[in-house]
């Protein structure tokens, strides 16, 4: 396959340097949807609607990570390596799964 | 009878051989300076908080990739700078070639961005602040004025340099103002484009750690920060390390071929490193 540019020798390093960093981002989501499914396949069916999570890391979490998962709902309490939530959408549940950061997800009845 | 030629050493060595020795070269005094460092810490004997030794860099390093921070920060940063850089460098080029064609926008706009590049970006960000909010649009905004000086200076010297001689002849052979600028100004002004995107860029790259410590809560530039902020100072240099490596890569990957390809094409420079 002629790439563009690939008659310039000067150019060759730019584009494959892109195309590089196009395929490590590429893999880098692959890898998170398949761990996503892994760790949602575990937890058995995802309800449509918001729903209550505990999130098993596999250190304590830092405010990185809070911060992280603030972002997918309403953080309720830090225990160890779990991290409680609620108001978590089923989209949101997902990119949480797909952390590599994340061990683990199952269900919390909020209380 | 013959004569023979003795070409010198460096000329008959190939050209790899020689990149090797090069790059050998480079890695033998980083690997000086880091085992000089190692070995310098127990003589120091201060806690890793003050002097954290290449060991504790090197933990710190795979704490940070385990946990995830490393590589978001990494892409916050990165997605910053060329979004920054593309958008500095696009308004850096329009405004050099409207100053440099026309002298009623010249005259207008000069003093005025003689008076806004005297003012650093590090005052600006404050008020960015206030204006915007901590996030995104300050780091964008410091970033593009950080660019743009440099690209628009050097556009407007490519632009008014450009061979009167072409120009004319282009006129008198009956082309548009968009054909003189297409076939005549811009091609000339490249080189000056290229030029104030390698000085902008690297402008950029120190903005946007300055930007990232006041305005973010993510990435390299706010992982330097929290790093001596929450007394780990290994990770500060983990930000350090990962900065200069980033711009060594973007440099040797990007900006140095870039040149090469229109340049130093057209032979108006001379790559420094070729020459040592």
């Amino acid at each position: 396959m002629r790439l563009p540019f690939s008659d310039a020798p000067s150019l060759r390093v730019p584009v494959t340097a892109t195309l590089v960093v196009i395929a490590v981002l590429a893999a880098w989501w692959m890898a998170a949807t398949v761990a996503a499914d892994r760790k949602l396949a575990a937890l058995g069916a995802v309800p449509a609607d918001r729903g209550s999570y505990r999130i098993v890391l596999a250190f304590a979490p830092e405010r990185f990570h809070q911060l992280r998962l603030q972002e997918a709902g309403r953080l309720v309490e830090v225990r160890e390596r779990t991290v409680y939530m609620m108001d978590v959408t089923p989209a949101a549940l997902r990119g949480i799964a797909g952390e590599y950061w994340v061990d683990g997800v199952a269900s919390w009845d909020g209380r | 009878m013959t004569a023979s030629v003795t070409l010198p050493r460096a000329a008959t060595q190939p050209l790899v051989s020689r990149r090797s020795a090069r790059v050998l070269r480079g890695a033998a005094g980083v690997l000086l300076l880091l085992v000089a460092w190692q070995l310098s810490v127990p003589l120091v004997g201060l806690s890793p908080y003050f002097y954290p030794a290449p060991s504790d860099v090197v933990a710190s390093f795979a704490d940070l990739i385990r946990k995830g921070i490393l590589p978001v920060y990494f892409a916050d940063s990165m997605g910053r700078y060329f979004a920054g850089l593309a958008a500095g460098a696009l308004l850096g080029v329009v405004f050099g070639v409207a100053i440099g064609l026309n002298r009623t926008v010249a005259v207008t706009l000069s003093p005025l961005l003689k008076f806004l590049f005297a003012i650093v970006e590090v005052a600006w960000i404050p008020i960015f602040v206030v204006w915007f909010g901590y996030g995104l649009k300050t780091i964008l905004l410091a970033l593009i004025y950080v660019v743009f000086f440099p690209v628009l200076y050097n556009t407007l010297l490519g632009v008014r340099t450009a061979p009167q001689i072409l120009v004319n002849a282009l006129r008198s052979l009956g082309a548009t103002r968009w054909q003189v600028l297409r076939y005549a100004i811009l091609p000339s002004a490249l080189p000056g484009i290229i030029t104030g995107l390698r000085v902008g860029a690297g402008f950029a790259f120190r903005g946007l750690v300055f930007a990232e410590i006041v305005a973010a809560k993510s990435g390299i530039g706010y992982l330097i920060f929290e790093g001596t902020q929450t007394q780990q100072t290994a990770r500060t240099i983990v930000g350090m390390i990962v900065m200069g490596l980033t711009w060594l890569a973007i440099d040797l990957c990007y900006l140095r071929p870039l040149e090469r390809a229109t340049i130093q094409r057209w032979g108006l420079t001379v790559d420094a490193e070729q020459r040592t």
